[in-house]
């Protein structure tokens, strides 16, 4: 009797210390994207949810994070498990289609479309639904050297060796411009001129620094020339249409700046850490590179060598205009979520103008519409070249948030830098590209 | 007489029986039904049943076989490699290490690092603009290498895996040559044979076990690469580097073809088990010489 009653005790006990607190308080969890600016944004927009007067437990947000190292891969075998250990969780515009059959569908009501804008909407849309909040936005810049292109459109001599370059290895006598009216050529015509192999008195060893590596977030970086040629991944009819001049010149371009010496020889291995370094050693007088250099690259302390003199502006121009390569992070909703009604009303408010103006203060980078932005423009001013770039040359390639699309991107990173690297022709990596992509993307 | 009955020796050896089946029996199993299935990640819980075409589809893929030679071309350079210089330092070093032992911990320090972070270290070591080896090579010679262009990289990478295993051949061949009796030796050398013949004659053949296993032991290991090739070059320009890890890691997670991953694995262990009978077979031999 007595050990009946000491079990009995025992198991109350631990009832009343697992099971039974979760029962009465079943807040929302968010499965967060761990480290840097984005955990610390979504912390202290998390924390002021909950504090709202008349919040409900059952509406509190709990955070989770794990490590980023993998995590995509992580997420989805967690997802396919059917787990429901977060209500919320992380989605990336390339890998919602990935996501999708796990995730249910949000409307985020008027609100949303007022603080983001349609463009940026769109990153977090899956034939034609959307799946999730956009909280922030990574796109291009092209980082240059104010000081280089100032002196470059100074001196005459200087000009005349930049024509003379351009003629030789672009076949048009061009003159320099401000970088922001640069045309691709004339992008081309610089890296090649700030080139010491190209141009011995280069006051830098490289024009450039193209990230070359066998990676798919250098295939998000390369994708906006093309796309200024006209270049998109398949038509209204589903036919891929990689096999175009538009890719061939984008292709065409990269390996002649880099066989000519325009950018570091190891450029094949290089991804983003490796082009900041570059650019941040000031050896470099161009980069096409993330947005999210852009604090780093300005910062006095860890770029003391050119942090004064980078300038950035919107990928340059082809045929078709400016083109700059647009991805989201987001949140949206586990299907399996305990609590899908907790869920729904936080991404609701974090969809709000305020939501994500506090987003953006805590050091979050939110795509705004303009004149959400203005309201933060003092304190955050990239934000507003963000949404202003975002807004005005921002595009998903079509077929960009299929359930294969980072398979994509991968595909092309490994037939590109094939091509790069000289191992096959550009008709190979093209033709396998186009083979590869159909089979992909497929319906 | 037998200290335990053998009911007992089963009782005790039921734990240790239980937890092999559960952990590694149970993802094998799975692993062999996902190789023969149709099976993606939303049909992981239902995979259909669909015969050896994932198998064909491996053995006819050019990807897998070049990953292959990667792997083999990989392995065998750099077991050879470790052995021969580790062989090498082991002797070398002997005197030293016997008179001050202490010597021995900072040449096992590349051991204590994980390969991965070997990889990133590398990365950062041969970066161009923040390493210290293109830093010297530009002040001194006024150009550097591209070390991990298509051309270099599968020598830097042997290069860097070579410099942080050899301490571990290293460490077994110093060991089987601190074993052999020094009368041996002593003995030759009375008999009037150069320190070569005495290398060749008795050090060596009294080695060989100890060889042919560390030799075996790195040749694994160097075949199933994977973190600090990955960390350093990913699978390389044109998936020039794609070891046959790398092969199986890409084909489930990024492409998730899971079925072919797991087909290409399940070759991957066949190869090794053939690898590990060869071993056993070896020795076995030897004892009954």
């Amino acid at each position: 009797m007595r050990l009946t009653k000491t079990l009995l005790v025992v198991t109350g006990l631990i009832l009343s210390t697992t099971g039974l607190p979760g029962l009465a308080q079943a807040k929302v969890t968010v499965l967060g994207w761990p480290g840097g600016s984005e955990e610390t944004a979504l912390r202290a927009v998390a924390e002021a949810y909950n504090a709202e007067p008349g919040r409900a437990e059952a509406d509190k947000v709990e955070l989770i994070f794990f490590n980023r190292d993998g995590f995509f891969d992580k997420l989805q075998a967690d997802m396919a498990a059917g787990s429901d250990a977060f209500d919320i969780n992380l989605v990336a515009t390339y890998s919602i289609g990935r996501y999708a059959p796990y995730m249910d569908t949000i409307d985020l009501g008027a609100d949303a479309q007022k603080t983001f804008g349609d463009s940026v909407l769109k990153t977090m849309q899956f034939e034609g639904r959307q799946y999730g909040v956009p909280t922030d936005l990574s796109l291009h810049f092209m980082y240059y050297r104010k000081d280089l292109i100032d002196a470059l459109l100074q001196d005459e001599a200087a000009k005349a060796k930049y024509a003379e370059i351009a003629q030789k290895y672009l076949g048009k006598s061009l003159a320099p411009k401000d970088p922001d009216s640069w045309t691709w050529d004339d992008w081309a015509a610089t890296a090649l001129y700030f080139s010491k192999q190209v141009n011995p008195a280069s006051p830098t060893r490289y024009g450039t620094v193209l990230q070359m590596k066998n990676l798919l977030f250098n295939m998000m970086v390369f994708q906006s020339l093309p796309r200024s040629y006209g270049g998109d991944w398949m038509d209204k009819d589903g036919k891929i249409t990689v096999d175009s001049a538009a890719y061939r010149t984008g292709l065409e371009l990269y390996k002649k700046l880099y066989d000519a010496g325009a950018s570091p020889k190891d450029s094949l291995s290089y991804e983003y850490a490796e082009t900041n370094a570059a650019f941040g050693a000031g050896q470099a007088a161009t980069a096409l590179q993330w947005n999210a250099a852009a604090g780093d690259l300005t910062s006095a302390e860890k770029s003391p060598a050119v942090a004064e003199v980078t300038g950035m502006v919107a990928p340059p121009a082809g045929p078709d205009g400016r083109a700059d390569h647009i991805h989201g992070l987001g949140l949206g909703l586990n299907k399996a979520a305990k609590n899908k009604e907790g869920a729904t009303r936080f991404l609701k408010w974090l969809a709000t103008e305020n939501a994500a103006l506090a987003y953006a203060k805590a050091g979050g980078s939110p795509a705004l519409a303009p004149e959400v932005v203005a309201k933060v423009a003092a304190e955050r001013p990239d934000l507003v070249k963000l949404g202003d770039f975002a807004g005005k040359y921002g595009y998903v390639m079509t077929g960009a948030t299929s359930a294969k699309a980072l398979s994509v991107y991968e595909l092309q990173a490994k037939e590109f830098t094939g091509y790069w690297s000289g191992q096959q022709s550009l008709d190979e990596a093209l033709k396998k590209t186009e083979t590869g992509m159909a089979e992909l993307l497929k319906k | 007489m037998a200290l335990l009955k053998p009911a007992q020796s089963r009782l005790f050896l039921t734990p240790l029986t239980g937890f092999l089946m559960l952990f590694l029996g149970f993802p094998a199993l799975v692993n062999l039904v996902y190789s023969v299935s149709s099976v993606s990640f939303e049909t992981l819980r239902n995979p259909q049943i669909t015969g050896f075409g994932n198998y064909a589809l491996v053995l006819a893929d050019g990807e897998f076989w070049r990953s292959v030679s990667f792997s083999g071309r990989f392995a065998l350079v750099t077991a050879l490699a470790e052995c021969l210089i580790g062989l090498f330092l082991a002797l070398f070093l002997a005197p030293l290490l016997r008179a001050h032992s202490v010597l021995m911990a900072p040449l096992m320090l590349p051991l204590m690092v994980a390969p991965a972070m070997i990889g990133l270290m590398y990365r950062l070591v041969l970066h161009e603009f923040a390493g210290p080896v293109p830093y010297y090579l530009f002040l001194w010679l006024g150009d550097s290498p591209a070390f991990l262009s298509v051309e270099n990289a599968f020598t830097a990478l042997a290069v860097v895996e070579i410099l942080q295993w050899t301490p571990f051949a290293f460490l077994l061949f110093y060991m089987a040559y601190s074993g052999i009796s020094p009368d041996i030796r002593e003995a030759a050398a009375l008999d009037g044979a150069p320190w070569y013949r005495v290398l060749l004659w008795i050090d060596l053949p009294l080695m060989r076990p100890t060889l042919a296993i560390a030799f075996f032991i790195r040749f694994i290991d160097g075949f199933r690469v994977f973190d600090n090739v990955y960390a350093l070059t990913g699978s390389g320009a044109g998936g020039s580097t794609t070891s046959l890890s790398i092969y199986i890691y890409q084909a489930f997670f990024k492409q998730g073809a899971i079925g072919k991953a797991v087909a290409a694995s399940v070759l991957l262990f066949l190869a090794s088990l053939a690898v590990l009978t060869l071993i056993n077979l070896m020795a076995g031999t030897r004892r009954r010489a």
